[in-house]
């Protein structure tokens, strides 16, 4: 069955002075956020970006898989830690994106865990929408006990 | 223009089915420990984001801006751009769980612009944005409506 999520988004006067707000998502989670050119392509000042919403979405997507694939092979996590990293050059693209996770996964060595989190990093539905991104990195390691 | 890096962090614990995670804005700290799970990702959100309401976000975001930019470039600033952003994931027999589709409804009241001008800069704009692209060369479809509002 097809899943939908909705946001919606305003935005007033020209792309270098005016403004624009995420005015809110159809879950009600967050919203309104601001959202400006400079804040998006100089320092953040509280502000979010469409850069860094794809970080998000890409990390909870990551990790979901990594706990999918982890279960799936009776090692359940009981605890991953993610971060996305999304890098944008204006008037370029998005050029390069970095998964960096670290697990706490018993019973899983090191080199089972980089297989999973490969896997992950290919197979979750947000990276199968951004394989246009040339560089994409990943860096899975297990916390140590 | 240098670079631009922006980060998300999540935590996770416990299997798909029963466990729960934590999304945080790190780069700007817009927002903190929004939860999520399985359920609430492909059935009712019950109040939680999901990474498909995030890419929404994204690409409403994304595109709203390159449209100001085309609209600022082409001399007809926007007074007011509203536009809602509808991802779609859906099972693909073989291929598993994918985005399918992205719906982008456009609200614009711009003074001094006619439907053509107002295609001609969705047009620009849906190539320049940078997360279109990427929808683009991942075979993603979008889909663009466009309703012109007049001047303000």
């Amino acid at each position: 069955m097809a899943t939908d999520r909705t946001a919606k988004v305003t935005w007033r006067g020209s792309l270098m002075d005016g403004s624009g707000r995420i005015e809110g998502v159809g879950s009600g989670a967050f919203g309104p956020l601001d959202v400006t050119w400079v804040s998006r392509a100089d320092t953040p000042d509280g502000r979010t970006s469409p850069e860094e919403l794809i970080a998000a979405a890409w990390a909870s997507c990551f990790s979901m898989a990594l706990s999918h694939a982890l279960a799936g092979a009776g090692t359940p996590p009981e605890r991953l830690e993610t971060s996305a990293t999304v890098t944008f050059q204006p008037g370029e693209g998005i050029l390069k994106g970095a998964i960096s996770v670290v697990g706490t996964v018993p019973g899983v060595d090191h080199p089972t865990f980089l297989e999973h989190a490969e896997g992950a990093k290919v197979g979750c539905p947000v990276s199968k929408a951004l394989t246009g991104i040339p560089e994409v990195t990943l860096d899975a390691t297990l916390a140590t006990a | 223009m240098p670079r631009i890096v922006r980060d998300a962090d999540v935590s996770w614990e416990g299997n798909l089915a029963r466990g729960t995670g934590a999304i945080t804005a790190a780069s700007s700290g817009a927002f903190e420990a929004l939860g999520y799970s399985l359920p609430t990702r492909i059935a009712a959100p019950e109040g939680k984001t999901s990474p498909e309401e995030l890419l929404a976000a994204a690409h409403g975001g994304c595109f709203t801006m390159s449209l100001a930019g085309e609209l600022t470039g082409a001399g007809t600033p926007p007074g007011r751009l509203d536009v809602h952003c509808r991802i779609t994931m859906d099972e693909i027999e073989g291929r598993g769980h994918l985005i399918v589709h992205s719906a982008l409804d456009v609200h614009a009241r711009v003074a001094g612009l006619d439907d053509a001008g107002l295609a001609q800069a969705v047009d620009a704009a849906h190539a320049g944005c940078s997360f279109s692209s990427l929808l683009r060369d991942a075979g993603v479809e979008t889909e663009i409506t466009t309703t012109l509002e007049g001047g303000d």
